[in-house]
């Protein structure tokens, strides 16, 4: 009990973001500046950080009557200045062609006339999108065209990383992908899909749909472990230039990839969202403690300090964070005879052969005498016919059902070598176990007089 | 000030206020029961001392599936907010006035006593209600109407509760005071809520304390 007590004070609570991270420096400001989008672009400019750019605003409603809509490009996004969670935004991309008046395609799949437009726009200008009903300001933004690497992943809409910045250094970021539940909102809310990213590398870790942790893309079945987010250390640059900018302490910032200009701020968040936390499985309190008063002027250094303070040791999450076991050069397996019944044997691996190769001697011990095939091969002794075998081992504790060649190793110190068509699921360090293999094939002897 | 002619019954409900306003306010930050804030689970609190439990519950489930049965039906017709919402409420009105009619025909005698107050502030509430479903979306709604409900149930057995009307009227002072101390303990409240263990509770299952490293 008193140890979760411990626990749960590393975690950001809302009470705790609320009182000790949003009050005290920019609550005043954040309000102002934040959650005017427009205000926000302007100052983001004048710093010299892309974003999108705006094609045109309304902001009365005798502007909307004199407004001509064939300014606006085939695709583009509508957006209340001051919505909230991504509500009432519209977006459209494409026009369609051959009509007197323009009609536009929403993400949907449906059309959108201009009435229909007219009607969501006076909505906004009403204000029922906006914070405490206030009347607001609609605008018309480029639509970010998706990187072609996001694009399986994501639902029409637009992928964007969520980075939280405190006091000059990034802490905790996220990948955030729009379904069509949300439809292609990137809002976590709206059924989003959250993806934790670590803050070394830009490889992304677990994954969270409503705040539960899930492996795959629903339906797609496309794991969302282990993408590397393209300009990692540029987006946490623009996302701590963007708070300083913004002269805001604490600061969510949603940065979206565009496939010709590169990585464009969309907008701040002044109350980040805190199911991060469970994307990223990690505290976020413990890290804004860690960082706290700390004071280093040079931005690259912070940015540095930031991913090598937050980021998973490599090597230890390289496994995790690929989904693939590291495995050494030399490798206990265990093949499986043709009565079922596992041999434990000590194998090479070798990247630099294509098929798994077994040895006649021990192929024909285990009963595994079956030819598929034979194929000819060429190798330093010449041209060879081999014969082909069904084989199945388990490496490192998975299991690899392959076709192996039968030849004769008698000679040869391994009576196995595996080769890179077996390899798939793994990676290769050949720093690995070279200590062992003496050791590994005394135990498979002792074993074997046992027997 | 009873001697002076202030009816016991106003005195207890004014004094309540504050304590219910706690309440809400410690389930939200403790607990993490958000509903629609304080006003909101305080008017319908009150509302259901003056019209009893029983009725006000069903006024208020069927005034609010009557308002979201509107919604719906005036979606189709793309009007603007406040025209729209105006309709929910004349809808609504309706509906209380056929309650009032079939109250009267099947001889629900005290149905027709209470007061319109109470039943007026519930039809306007709808309002919050509508406009939540519009804003936050139908799951985010439902769930916030159900914890509204739930606070303003539990705030009626407290307003109704008799040992705490006779404390109130006895000791009011130690009672303002007792408020004063735990509304600014949880004014300063940083922990988690109750409400967010269960929300991080695989963050909390990863925190590993071994920190020497």
């Amino acid at each position: 009990m008193l140890e979760i007590f411990t626990k749960s004070q590393k975690i950001l609570g809302i009470n705790a973001r609320n009182q000790e991270f949003i009050k005290p420096s920019h609550f005043k400001r954040a309000r102002c500046v934040i959650d005017n989008k427009l205000l926000t672009k302007r100052i983001l400019n004048k710093a010299g950080i892309p974003t999108s750019k705006v094609y045109g605003i309304i902001k009365k409603r005798s502007e909307l009557n004199r407004f001509n809509w064939n300014t606006l490009p085939n695709s583009f996004a509508l957006k209340p200045n001051r919505g909230l969670g991504g509500a009432g935004i519209l977006i459209v991309y494409g026009r369609k062609k051959e009509s007197p008046s323009p009609v536009w395609i929403k993400v949907d799949g449906k059309e959108i006339t201009i009435p229909d437009l007219k009607n969501h726009i006076l909505n906004i200008l009403d204000g029922n999108f906006s914070l405490n009903s206030i009347p607001d300001v609609v605008f018309f933004e480029e639509r970010i065209k998706i990187l072609k690497l996001f694009k399986p992943y994501a639902w029409k809409g637009i992928p964007d990383i969520r980075i939280i910045v405190y006091g000059g250094m990034p802490v905790m970021a996220e990948f955030r992908l729009p379904t069509k539940e949300s439809d292609g909102r990137a809002n976590l809310h709206a059924g989003a899909i959250g993806v934790g990213i670590d803050m070394g590398s830009g490889i992304t870790t677990n994954a969270i749909l409503y705040q539960k942790l899930i492996s795959f893309l629903p339906k797609k079945r496309l794991i969302l472990r282990g993408i590397k987010i393209p300009y990692w250390s540029e987006i946490l640059t623009m996302a701590v230039q963007s708070q300083i900018a913004a002269n805001v302490n604490f600061l969510g910032v949603d940065i979206a990839i565009d496939r010709e200009k590169g990585p464009v701020v969309l907008e701040l968040n002044a109350r980040p969202g805190l199911s991060i936390q469970i994307a990223n499985l990690a505290p976020l309190r413990e890290r804004l403690e860690r960082i706290k008063g700390l004071k280093i002027k040079n931005l690259q250094k912070r940015v540095k300090l930031a991913q090598d303070l937050f980021g998973g040791e490599v090597e230890e999450e390289l496994e995790e964070i690929s989904g693939r076991r590291v495995i050494g050069i030399c490798e206990p397996i265990e093949v499986i005879d043709i009565e079922g019944r596992k041999h434990s044997i000590l194998v090479k691996i070798d990247t630099g052969a294509y098929r798994t190769t077994i040895c006649q001697s021990l192929a024909d011990k285990f009963g595994l005498t079956k030819t598929i095939r034979t194929k000819r091969v060429r190798g330093t002794l010449g041209n060879e016919e081999r014969p082909i075998v069904d084989l199945s081992f388990i490496l490192d504790n998975r299991l690899v059902s392959t076709e192996a060649f039968v030849a004769n190793r008698i000679e040869m110190k391994f009576d196995i070598i595996v080769g890179r068509k077996d390899l798939k699921q793994f990676l290769v360090d050949p720093a690995k176990n070279v200590f062992m293999s003496e050791k590994v094939l005394e135990k498979i002897k002792e074993k074997r007089m046992i027997k | 000030m009873i001697q002076s002619g202030v009816p016991q019954e106003t005195l207890i409900l004014l004094l309540m206020v504050p304590i219910i306003a706690t309440f809400v306010a410690f389930s939200r930050e403790i607990i993490g029961i958000k509903g629609f804030g304080i006003y909101t689970s305080l008017i319908i609190a009150f509302a259901f001392v003056a019209t009893g439990l029983n009725y006000g519950m069903i006024i208020f489930i069927s005034v609010l599936l009557a308002g979201t049965a509107l919604r719906f039906i005036l979606k189709r017709f793309r009007l603007l907010y406040l025209p729209r919402i105006a309709l929910v409420l004349s809808g609504v009105t309706l509906l209380v006035f056929f309650m009032f009619l079939g109250g009267r025909y099947i001889g629900l005698a005290d149905l027709l006593e209470i007061s319109i107050f109470p039943i007026l502030i519930i039809v306007i509430l709808i309002e919050k209600f509508v406009a939540a479903q519009i804003e936050r979306g139908n799951s985010v709604a439902v769930a916030l109407t159900f914890q509204t409900l739930i606070l303003a149930t539990i705030s009626y057995f407290i307003i109704k509760w008799s040992l705490l009307q006779t404390l109130v009227l006895d000791y009011p002072l130690y009672i303002f005071l007792g408020i004063i101390i735990i509304n600014f303990i949880l004014g300063k409240w940083t922990g988690l809520r109750v409400s967010e263990y269960f929300r991080f509770k695989e963050v909390l299952q990863h925190i590993d304390l071994s920190e020497k490293k």
